[in-house]
C-alpha cells in the first residue's frame, strides 16, 4: 500500500510541472464603466467580456479575469489600472469604455509596460501618441464622422449643424466631422456642444432648426440621445438627415422609440447583419443569453477579450504579450483584426465601420454597399 | 433668406427659448419649493432632496406600466405615498440630528440619498427608463411657429395649481400657520403650545411630497435613471439659495429664473455656457442680496 502511495505521489509529482504550464491561469484585467453616467453600456461591455469568457474556458483556455469599475471617471479608471498592475499582477488589460478613461489610462501604459487593449473608446489621441503598449480594436472617432459623410455624399448635402455632448468622445468626434465636411465643401451653420443630463434641449435645438441645416451631426450617450430627438420632433426641427455618431444612437432602447427614431442614420463598430465570422452567431446567442440586442460595445468587447486571452495565453509576461499582440492577426466577429501604424496611428485596428439606418425599428446596415442589404432613404421625414 | 423672414426667425427663437425656460422652470420651481419649505422649518438642508425626486419618477414609470394609469392622474397616489415616506424618514432619522451643526444633517441627509439612490440601482438597474405615453412628444404651435411642449405645459399648469394650493394651506389653516410659526421662531412657537416636532415632521413629510410630484411631473419628458436625480439637487440647492433660502415665493420666481436663464443663454451664447451663466447669476444675487432674492434679513 505505502509502496503503491508513493509511486502514484512521484507519478503526480512528475507530472506537476507539465500540467501547471497547461493548466496554469492567465491573469487578465478588465477595466469597465459599471456605474455612472455610462453604466448602461458598460453593462453591454460586462455581457460581451462574459460571453467571450465563457467560449475561450469552452476551448479549454484557463482565465483568471480581475473586473475593476471606474464609474465613467477617469481617475478611477487610471487607479484601477495601477492597482491590476501593481497588486494583482495582471499580464494584460482590456479596457476601459469611455475615451476620457481610455486616454487617461493609455498615456501610463508605457510606464508600467502591461499591454492595454481599449475595445471601444473612439478618441484618436488614445493611438496616435506612439504609446507601444496601448492597442486599440475599434475604429478611431475620424472614421464615424468619415463613413457618414460618405454614405450621404451622394445626395449632395450643403449645410450641416453639430450637436454634441461636451465629453472627449463628443469633443473629437466633432472635431474631425468638421475637417471632413470642409473637405467635402460642406457649411457650417450651427456648433452646438451640451452638458449631458439636462431636461431641456429646446432652446438648442430652436437654434439649429433656424439655421435650417441639411445634415444635423449628433454626438450623445444613451438616453440624452432619445431626449433630443424628441425634443427635435416637438419643435419641428427636419433636416434632410440626422447623422447620429455611434454611442446612443446605436441602442435597442433608441430603436424601440420608433416615432422619434425612425430614418436617424447611425455608424457603429458592428452589426449583426454583417457578413463577418461569427457575427450573427454571436448576435443569436447573445440575445438568448441576455434577453436583448447586443450592441457594437458587446461585440468590440467580446473581441477584444477573445484576443487578449488567445495572445495572453501564448505568452508568460507583459513584454512578450505585447509582441504577440503587435505580430498577430486575428479575424472574428469584428472581421480581420491587426494592430497596425499607419496615418499617424501605433497599434491600430483599421477597422471598416458601417452605416446602418432606423427603418421601422430595425437598424439596417446601408453602407458601405458590399456589406449592407438595404439603401438609404434620404430626405429624413417625419 | 429675406430680411423680414430673417427678423421673424429671431423672434421665433427669442420666444421660443422664453416658452420653454418658463415651462422647464415651472419644473425646477416645484422641486425648489419642497426644499425651501424643509429648510424654513427644520433648518436642515435636505442634500437626499434629489434621490426622492428620482424615487417619484420611478413611482410614475411604474404606475404607468404596472398599472397603467397616467403619470399626471398618478400624482394623485404618488403625493399621500412620498408625504408617508418623508413623514417616517423624518421620524425616525432626521429628527435625531435637527439641533446638531449643519454638518452632521448633511452628512446624514447625503448618506440617505446614497442609500436610496444605490438601492434604485440595485433593484432597477442603471438601464434608463423612457415613459413613452401618446403624448410624450407631442406639442402645439402658438404665433405660428413657436412650439409648446404638451406634457411641459400640463406639468407648468400642475406646478402652478400645486404652488397655489401649498401658499393657501400655509396663508390660511391653522396647521399651515403653525408651521409658519414654527420657521420663524422654533422656540417661540413651542412655548406658544405648538407641538414643533409634529411640525418638523409634515414640513418634511410635504417637503418630500413635492419633490416625488416634481419628479413625477418631469418624468415623461426626461428619463428615469437611479442618478436622475443629481443634477436636479444642484439645482434645486441653486433656486433656494437664489430665491432666498425657507421662501416659498422666493423658490418659485428662483426656479421660473434659472429656468428662464438657461433657456437664453444657451440660445444667445452657448449650450455649453449655460451652467456657467447661471452659476454667474447666483453669485452675482450672493454677492448683493446675501439672504437671496425673497430671504429675510439677518436669516441663515
Amino acid at each position: 500500500m505505502k509502496k503503491m502511495l508513493l509511486s502514484i505521489a512521484s507519478a503526480v509529482l512528475l507530472c506537476l510541472p507539465l500540467s501547471a504550464n497547461a493548466a496554469k491561469p492567465v491573469k487578465i484585467g478588465f477595466i469597465n464603466s459599471i456605474t455612472g453616467k455610462e453604466a448602461q453600456i458598460g453593462e453591454n461591455l460586462t455581457n460581451g467580456v462574459t460571453m467571450a469568457v465563457e467560449d475561450m474556458t469552452a476551448k479549454g483556455f484557463s482565465i483568471t479575469l480581475i473586473k475593476e469599475d471606474d464609474g465613467g471617471d477617469p481617475k478611477n479608471a487610471l487607479a484601477a489600472y495601477e492597482k491590476l498592475v501593481t497588486r494583482d499582477g495582471v499580464i494584460g488589460v482590456v479596457g476601459p469604455y469611455t475615451s476620457g478613461c481610455a486616454n487617461v489610462v493609455a498615456s501610463r501604459a508605457d510606464q508600467y509596460n502591461v499591454p492595454l487593449l481599449v475595445p471601444a473608446a473612439a478618441k484618436e489621441e488614445i493611438t496616435m501618441k506612439g504609446y507601444k503598449n496601448v492597442f486599440r480594436l475599434n475604429a478611431p472617432a475620424n472614421v464615424y464622422s468619415l463613413v457618414l459623410m460618405k454614405a450621404v455624399a451622394a445626395y449632395k448635402p450643403k449645410t450641416i449643424a453639430y450637436v454634441y455632448a461636451a465629453t472627449d468622445f463628443g469633443v473629437s468626434t466633432v472635431k474631425t466631422a468638421q475637417e471632413n465636411a470642409v473637405a467635402m465643401g460642406l457649411k457650417e451653420v450651427a456648433n452646438e456642444k451640451y452638458q449631458q443630463g439636462q431636461p431641456d434641449y429646446r432652446a438648442t435645438l430652436s437654434k439649429v432648426k433656424a439655421a435650417n441645416p441639411d445634415l444635423v451631426f449628433l454626438v450623445s450617450y444613451d438616453a440624452d440621445a432619445i431626449l433630443l430627438m424628441r425634443q427635435a420632433k416637438e419643435i419641428g426641427l427636419t433636416p434632410k438627415a440626422f447623422l447620429g455618431a455611434g454611442a446612443g444612437y446605436t441602442t435597442a432602447q433608441f430603436a424601440q422609440q420608433k416615432e422619434i427614431s425612425n430614418l436617424v442614420v447611425s455608424a457603429t463598430q458592428w452589426t449583426d447583419d454583417v457578413n463577418w465570422p461569427g457575427a450573427a452567431d454571436f448576435g443569436k446567442r447573445y440575445k438568448a443569453k441576455f434577453g436583448k440586442e447586443p450592441s457594437y460595445h458587446a461585440a468590440c468587447a467580446y473581441e477584444a477579450m477573445r484576443i487578449m486571452i488567445e495572445s495572453a495565453s501564448k505568452s508568460d509576461n507583459s513584454a512578450k504579450l505585447r509582441t504577440v499582440l503587435k505580430g498577430g492577426s486575428w479575424n472574428g466577429i469584428l472581421g480581420p483584426v491587426k494592430f497596425a501604424d499607419y496615418s499617424g496611428f501605433t497599434n491600430q485596428n483599421n477597422h471598416p465601420m458601417l452605416v446602418q439606418q432606423l427603418q421601422n425599428g430595425a437598424y439596417e446596415t446601408v453602407f458601405p454597399a458590399q456589406f449592407s442589404k438595404k439603401q438609404l432613404i434620404y430626405p429624413f421625414r417625419r | 433668406m429675406a430680411p423680414s423672414t430673417y427678423r421673424g426667425n429671431l423672434t421665433m427663437l427669442f420666444f421660443q427659448s422664453l416658452i420653454s425656460g418658463l415651462l422647464t422652470g415651472g419644473v425646477y420651481a416645484l422641486a425648489g419649493i419642497g426644499m425651501s419649505l424643509v429648510f424654513g422649518v427644520m433648518n436642515v438642508s435636505n442634500f437626499a432632496h434629489g434621490d426622492l425626486m428620482m424615487l417619484g419618477m420611478y413611482m410614475a414609470y411604474f404606475a404607468f406600466t404596472l398599472l397603467h394609469i397616467d403619470p399626471y392622474l398618478s400624482l394623485v397616489l404618488i403625493m399621500p405615498v412620498a408625504f408617508m415616506f418623508g413623514y417616517f424618514l423624518e421620524k425616525v432619522f432626521i429628527n435625531r440630528v435637527i439641533h446638531h451643526p449643519h454638518q452632521n444633517q448633511i452628512l446624514l441627509t447625503i448618506g440617505l440619498g446614497l442609500i436610496m439612490s444605490n438601492s434604485t440601482l440595485l433593484a432597477f438597474t442603471s438601464d434608463p427608463r423612457i415613459l413613452t405615453t401618446s403624448y410624450s412628444s407631442s406639442s402645439f404651435n402658438i404665433f405660428n411657429d413657436i412650439s409648446v411642449s404638451i406634457p411641459l405645459l400640463l406639468s407648468f399648469l400642475i406646478t402652478c395649481g400645486i404652488t397655489a394650493i401649498l401658499y393657501l394651506f400655509l396663508a390660511r389653516s391653522r396647521t399651515g400657520m403653525a408651521l409658519r410659526a414654527t420657521s420663524q421662531n422654533r422656540e417661540a412657537a413651542q412655548l406658544m403650545g405648538i407641538n414643533v416636532s409634529r411640525m418638523s415632521a409634515i414640513a418634511f413629510g410635504l417637503g418630500t411630497a413635492l419633490a416625488a410630484t416634481a419628479g413625477a411631473l418631469i418624468a415623461p419628458t426626461y428619463y428615469i435613471h437611479p442618478l436622475a436625480g443629481h443634477s436636479f439637487l444642484l439645482k434645486a440647492f441653486t433656486i433656494c439659495v437664489l430665491g432666498g433660502l425657507g421662501s416659498v415665493v422666493g423658490a418659485t420666481v428662483g426656479g421660473l429664473i434659472i429656468g428662464v436663464v438657461e433657456s437664453m443663454s444657451s440660445t444667445y451664447i452657448s449650450t455649453d455656457w449655460k451652467d456657467v451663466v447661471v452659476f454667474a447669476l447666483f453669485l452675482a444675487v450672493l454677492l448683493f442680496r446675501p439672504q437671496g432674492l425673497f430671504g429675510k434679513k439677518g436669516g441663515q
